[in-house]
């Protein structure tokens, strides 16, 4: 699939995707979001793609996504680098909240228990699929399955609660 | 509860093969808060991964080594561009040399083993002619499409630190002490021997100099490197640094009042070959002036 393929698979799929923005909250902006979904599609050649649909879903997903950061940056201080950068505490300070964040976000791995850290950082970390990481710790998927919602909610609510600091 | 059905989400969108799409999107549509609160989970995830970088004391100013300024010499007497050849610093298996391009001038350059580097304008590139497999950029920007081989990783040096393909086309720009990492494909791994921080497809790293801080995010692969083709495309970077992008692309100085210098950009620019950027106010919504030999760009009253 080269990416003229991809922009003929995006001119075929454009209500559904359009639907899929809608379900995300897009509300009236669809449209506009839908056409910066094609300027970013036809922004540059990209290699071969094995699943030109789920990629598109993807990208609809990771722009709903930039939305909704940028409202939220909008309204308040965010952690992106951007806005750190923009107005950077003393280094001093930084890396205190860094060694903070570090130490507080290790001790919460350690809490979940070595075989959900590990499940997590594979998972999380190093991309790999849930079927893989059964097989290379030899547990089953439902193990995997629920070591990782164990896991993903521990560190979520970490992050929020440093992002509301 | 919605939040840990939002988390279950989230985790199965990481999946690189997830392709329930039509499920997820009956889900959303299910209830009108259900993307409020995936969008906040899966925002705090994206997070993640930065608490989980081990935080580094400031290191020390290095000394300037005497061969330093050697090479800073003969950088300046380069300063016009093209290739400079050097063959005398270092050890005997090595033999560095440098290319340079001048301002608003790309410059394509390929090497014996397949790879190839792109060099966007105002860049320096010091390459070695005993080992095709090592690269540091001491500035500007260059897109690195590399022949993966496992048993000779590519290096590229940026400042003081190291990047290691794993695979990869990827996009690095070295600003003064501040560098950025871009991943349009595979992955790369940014100082392996002491942060080891892996990048995936997607993703963007930035560091700067002797800060232990290192700032991760996401950027769509096809918006690397839009340079190469003539489109810069930007998810919430601030002005600055497009007004930086710009003045590297067309080799023309940009000012940016402090007013709009970290507002976040959202949006494609066309680059056109004639340099006139007064057209581009009107997609970056700021004032574009001509302003002595080069442009300001300031907020529209």
């Amino acid at each position: 699939m080269t990416s003229s393929g991809l922009e003929a698979v995006f001119l075929a799929n454009r209500e559904r995707l359009l639907r899929f923005l809608v379900a995300h909250g897009a509300g009236d902006a669809a449209e506009d979001l839908l056409h910066e979904l094609w300027l970013k599609l036809t922004a540059t050649q990209t290699g071969p793609i094995a699943q030109p649909i789920s990629y598109l879903y993807r990208a609809a997903n990771n722009l709903m996504l930039d939305r909704y950061r940028s409202t939220q940056q909008a309204s308040k201080r965010e952690s992106d680098w951007t806005e750190i950068v923009s107005d950077p505490p003393p280094s001093g300070e930084r890396v205190l909240i860094a060694r903070q964040q570090f130490e507080l976000a290790q001790s919460t791995l350690d809490e979940l228990g070595a075989r959900a850290a590990t499940v997590f950082l594979r998972h999380r970390i190093d991309g790999i699929a849930q079927r893989d990481i059964a097989s290379e710790l030899g547990v089953s998927l439902s193990t995997v399955e629920s070591d990782l919602r164990r896991a993903y909610r521990a560190m979520i609510d970490l992050r929020r609660h440093f992002d509301e600091v | 509860m919605m939040e840990d059905q939002a988390i279950d989400w989230v985790i199965r969108l990481r999946d690189p093969a997830f392709d329930d799409w039509e499920t997820f999107e009956d889900w959303l549509t299910a209830d009108p808060a259900h993307a409020d609160i995936y969008h906040a989970m899966a925002l705090a995830d994206e997070g993640v991964p930065e608490m989980l970088v081990a935080p580094q004391a400031p290191a020390t100013p290095a000394k300037v080594r005497s061969s330093r300024r050697v090479w800073l010499g003969a950088a300046l007497a380069a300063s016009i561009a093209a290739v400079v050849g050097y063959g005398m610093i270092g050890a005997p298996h090595s033999s560095p040399y440098q290319i340079e391009t001048a301002p608003g001038v790309r410059r394509l350059v390929a090497l014996e083993d397949g790879s190839s580097i792109t060099l966007n304008g105002g860049t320096r590139l010091t390459l070695d002619r005993k080992n095709d497999r090592i690269a540091t950029l001491d500035r500007g920007e260059a897109l690195f499409a590399v022949v993966h081989d496992t048993s000779r990783p590519f290096r590229v040096t940026v400042g003081a630190a190291t990047i290691v393909d794993v695979g990869t086309r990827f996009n690095v720009v070295r600003a003064g002490t501040e560098t950025r990492v871009a991943v349009s494909e595979g992955a790369v791994v940014y100082n392996p021997d002491s942060e080891a921080v892996r990048l995936n497809v997607g993703r963007r790293l930035k560091a700067v100099d002797r800060d232990p801080t290192i700032m991760l995010g996401d950027i769509a692969p096809v918006a690397v490197a839009g340079w190469k083709n003539g489109r810069l495309v930007y998810d919430g970077q601030p002005m600055r640094e497009v007004a930086a992008d710009l003045a590297r692309y067309y080799g023309q100085p940009i000012r940016v009042s402090p007013s709009i210098s970290s507002r976040p950009y959202h949006g494609v620019l066309s680059l056109e070959a004639d340099g006139n950027l007064a057209r581009l106010g009107g997609v970056l919504d700021a004032r574009i002036e001509r302003d002595g030999p080069g442009w300001s760009l300031s907020g529209r009253e």
